[in-house]
């Protein structure tokens, strides 16, 4: 069955067997769940981006999800989420699936397969009804490197009388498509040592989120395999070095936000580093404020994202030698370098979110970006000399249960 | 004249008493079923302890259901969110298996008669409630 059938026989099937809140099946087990369709269009000839053109799509992140949770006591619970994405560029299935122990209220434990908390909104960036956008910054929150982990974690969240304090802790491994620089690589990568840490401490209503992700990351990126092989061949070992893609990976996130009952403004920042020479460094931030009034938001964000140069190593010969081997080496090696994603992509969006029932919203943004180097951006892909500007238009419903 | 002074100053009176009576059925108790005579908390813990977090001891909230006038109240005074804010911070720690939102029971009276029945239950009510004596004030908005 191809997705989008199989999206509607899911939605059919949820739509008719649930009712407008999560369903107590029985004592132990609850299924509760959510769903988005969005529109998009994107106002460019030439351009793609998440999946969008410039014909009107339906498809490219709409999604159902149910979240059965089964409890063996007040304590221990066992929670899976299963995903069925619209897109079939998307991993449909078990996104979650993990057993919950809760000592007390402060504590919780958790093991087995897992979301990543890297940033503020990349745990839940499936759930749209979590924010106000209909799709978070791209500049942040499509730079995560992948989206879940097998492994434990444990959290802790205390109120003291004048401040809270939330912290989370995991360590893990990762085993699938690895998301580098904004889009999906098809690569096979496995990440071992995964590790990180989350603190939240909040006042009255502002809070602060600081987090730190680190992993060892192995990777094999297919095209680049048999270059390397033929430059350890010919004895160029400095050039093969550089072209590896083992080594650590951490990422580094600063988030503030601050919310009064008709207000709310956030400024988030990430940075993640590789210790290879062929990934660059990116930071992506940006900048939001929102009005709300009733049920209605009103919202602006600005964003940006910036890539780091990577230095190819000066072994090989940059001009033409005549020697047919050596100029074949040269030329793929400082392509692989010339075609790594550089340069920045700014992005302003305005938006407005309609609460129009207590557990569903309605959603319209508009987002224009601005690429600073149009065929290395990294999310667009595009030619050079293309026009650097594009707007993106999507209307969402949203829907939780 | 003195009668003048009179009229003004019950007039005045009146109004006072009439601004007062609307405020004080404005304000919001939080109340607890706990046999810790000392326990108080503030609004930074009340407000934490209803969106999940722990006080260091042992208390369960509950709350109304949305559009209950009282909760809407409490979200003003307490939370600090409006009601589509607070859903939307609880659909982030639902689906991201942080944690669940409170009980809800379905008005004031099923809350007091829950938290009475529940030992470390703790819940709000408006002010002016008739509390047992196994409930005990432990907040009061401002």
């Amino acid at each position: 069955m191809t997705s989008t059938p199989k999206i509607a026989v899911l939605t059919a099937a949820l739509c008719t067997a649930l009712p407008a809140s999560a369903y107590q099946v029985t004592d132990s087990l609850e299924v509760s769940g959510f769903a988005r369709a969005i529109a998009g269009y994107l106002d460019h000839d030439s351009r793609r981006f998440e999946g969008y053109t410039d014909e009107f799509s339906i498809t490219e992140q709409s999604l159902v999800a149910i979240q059965p949770t089964y409890s063996f006591s007040d304590k221990f619970s066992v929670t899976s989420q299963l995903i069925a994405h619209a897109s079939d560029e998307r991993d449909s299935g078990v996104e979650w699936l993990y057993l919950s122990y809760q000592p007390d209220n402060a504590w919780h434990f958790r093991a087995g397969k897992l979301r990543m908390p890297f940033f503020m909104y990349s745990d839940s960036v499936d759930v749209g009804y979590s924010y106000p956008w209909v799709t978070p910054p791209v500049q942040v929150y499509n730079n995560y490197l992948f989206p879940t982990f097998n492994g434990a974690s444990a959290s802790y969240f205390y109120s003291g009388t004048d401040f809270g304090l939330n912290l989370e802790t995991y360590y893990g491994y990762f085993r699938g498509d690895l998301f580098l620089a904004g889009s999906r690589v098809d690569v096979e990568t496995k990440v071992d040592d995964l590790a990180g840490l989350v603190a939240t401490v909040s006042r009255n209503n502002l809070s602060l989120r600081l987090s730190y992700h680190q992993g060892d990351n192995q990777t094999v990126i297919p095209y680049i395999v048999p270059l390397k092989d033929a430059l350890y061949a010919n004895g160029l070992d400095a050039s093969a070095r550089s072209l590896e893609s083992d080594g650590q990976v951490y990422a580094l996130q600063a988030a503030i936000s601050y919310d009064t009952l008709n207000a709310f403004y956030k400024a988030e920042w990430v940075k993640t580093v590789t210790g290879y020479d062929i990934a660059p460094e990116v930071i992506g931030y940006y900048f939001s404020a929102g009005y709300v009034h009733d049920d209605l938001t009103f919202h602006g964000t600005y964003s940006n994202s910036e890539y780091s140069e990577v230095m190819p190593v000066m072994e090989l010969p940059t001009e033409p030698t005549g020697d047919p081997q050596t100029d074949a080496l040269a030329s793929a090696y400082y392509q692989a370098f010339a075609t790594t994603p550089n340069g920045s992509l700014e992005s302003y969006s305005v938006g407005v979110r309609w609460d129009f029932r207590l557990n569903m919203a309605l959603k319209a943004d508009v987002t224009l970006f601005q690429e600073s180097n149009n065929d290395r951006s990294g999310f667009f892909n595009g030619a050079a000399g293309d026009d650097a500007n594009a707007t993106l238009s999507q209307i969402a419903w949203e829907w939780i249960f | 004249m003195k009668q003048l002074t009179t009229l003004f100053l019950s007039l005045a009176l009146a109004l006072c008493a009439g601004w007062h009576s609307a405020y004080a059925s404005d304000q919001i108790i939080v109340v607890a079923n706990t046999s810790d005579d000392t326990l108080m908390l503030t609004r930074e813990q009340v407000r934490n302890l209803f969106m999940g977090a722990s006080v260091g001891r042992d208390l369960h909230p509950i709350a109304l259901p949305p559009k209950h006038r009282t909760r809407s109240l409490f979200n003003t005074k307490v939370v600090g969110l409006a009601e589509s804010r607070v859903q939307s911070y609880w659909a982030q720690m639902k689906f991201t298996g942080r944690r669940s939102p409170p009980m809800e029971v379905g008005d004031e009276e099923a809350m007091l008669r829950y938290l009475n029945e529940h030992q470390n239950s703790i819940g709000y009510l408006t002010a002016s409630t008739d509390l047992p004596d196994s409930l005990k004030v432990i907040y009061t908005t401002e």
